[in-house]
């Protein structure tokens, strides 16, 4: 009897921690390989054929497809300069230099990672399109009122994800990513 | 108590062991993966368009909204198959992806240095062969040896402007996955039969 109860002790705990952890660590951002640079992180690895099991698992479970190495990278920022999550409901201004890229993306999500329909019909901006300050930088306002200049609408109140993709960049295929210039990402201000 | 002890300890190495099987096996029982959401579009062996990227109808989570996209589930168990597309003069790029979804193969209109995209995907074995017995007409296309013999591939056209998305969807519709891929040159001392289509 005491064996029996000791047996059932330990696959329930062999269970719990199994697929707890398991499910912990997926639900989380990706462990390994994070370049994280300002408020942008990117998973350089996750487009080559050395990625880790925790991304090929992650992959899978969402269905995303990477960037191959030879084609770009993708930084992505959850949370502003400061480390304040971003939130719909503010305004932000993505602000400076990207790295030297043939060409990049700038594409604002929702929480659930979709794009956001709105009236301005515009979910992103491309480096040939936006327009630029003398130096060569440029200012894109995120926030959900219509703003002059380059203007990233947003729909929804919760949290929102920006994705900066870098195609036909330097810094993916392997060589170690430096210290890059990122475009900040300035609160404005909240409701 | 020791003894109860000793069993959670044991129950928490076995957890560590079931944890490292659901992450290894994952990929090849997740039902939401990108091979699986692929094969909505159509029958494997051609490039179907995906739908362009616009709110509520993403086809693929995370795809950039400025592409247009055409993917082709493929098999290489009949043999190496040719990917041959014309492509728009701007950005492109195609990544050749394995079952569960990793990325073994990546290129960009750049690093190909040409126009269009001939491609051909083949298995070290294939390989090995199209070594052996060179083709010919094989000599101006890009020949790359993967480990797998399922997979995928990518293809991305970059659009500029809203008014380009016609010329890029008509060149991606257009785009051939299964192309004729000749067989060895003669006099082919053993007929290398499985590189035939």
């Amino acid at each position: 009897m005491r064996l029996l109860i000791n047996i059932a002790i330990a696959i329930a705990v062999a269970l719990i921690v199994g697929f707890g952890s398991a499910a912990l660590v997926l639900d989380r951002e990706r462990l390994f390989g994070a370049v994280t640079r300002g408020a942008w992180t990117a998973w350089p690895d996750t487009g080559s054929p050395d990625a880790d099991p925790y991304t090929e698992a992650m992959l899978a479970r969402t269905g995303e497809v990477p960037l191959g190495a030879g084609e770009g990278l993708a930084f992505s920022a959850d949370a502003d300069s400061a480390g304040a999550r971003l939130r719909g409901e503010c305004s932000y201004r993505v602000t400076g230099q990207t790295p030297p890229a043939r060409l990049w993306t700038l594409t604002v999500y929702d929480a659930d990672g979709h794009l956001m329909d709105n009236p301005a019909n515009r979910t992103a901006f491309h480096s040939r399109e936006v327009l630029r300050h003398e130096d060569g930088s440029f200012t894109v306002a995120v926030s959900r009122s219509a703003q002059p200049g380059n203007w990233l609408p947003v729909t929804t109140p919760d949290a929102i994800r920006l994705i900066l993709r870098l195609y036909d960049t330097p810094l993916a295929g392997g060589s170690r990513i430096g210290a890059v210039v990122m475009p900040a990402i300035e609160k404005v201000g909240c409701p | 108590m020791i003894r109860t002890l000793f069993y959670v300890l044991g129950g928490v190495l076995l957890g560590g062991i079931i944890h490292i099987a659901i992450i290894l096996l994952l990929p090849d029982f997740a039902n939401r993966d990108a091979w699986t959401s692929l094969g909505r579009f159509g029958p494997d062996g051609a490039f179907h368009r995906l739908p362009m990227s616009e709110p509520g109808t993403e086809p693929l989570p995370y795809l950039d909204p400025q592409m247009a996209y055409a993917a082709c589930r493929f098999s290489l168990d009949g043999g190496p198959i040719r990917i041959k597309a014309a492509m728009p003069e701007d950005f492109w790029s195609i990544a050749v992806f394995n079952r569960r979804g990793s990325n073994v193969y990546s290129l960009n209109d750049r690093s190909a240095e040409r126009a269009d995209i001939d491609l051909v995907i083949a298995t070290p074995v294939q390989m090995a062969q199209l070594r052996e017995n060179p083709i010919a007409a094989l000599d101006q296309s890009i020949v790359i040896e993967v480990p797998v013999t399922r997979g995928f591939a990518l293809i991305r056209s970059f659009v500029a402007d809203p008014t380009l998305v016609g010329r890029a969807e008509a060149l991606l519709g257009a785009a051939d996955c299964s192309a004729e891929l000749p067989s060895a040159d003669a006099p082919p001392a053993v007929d290398p039969g499985d590189e035939k289509r």
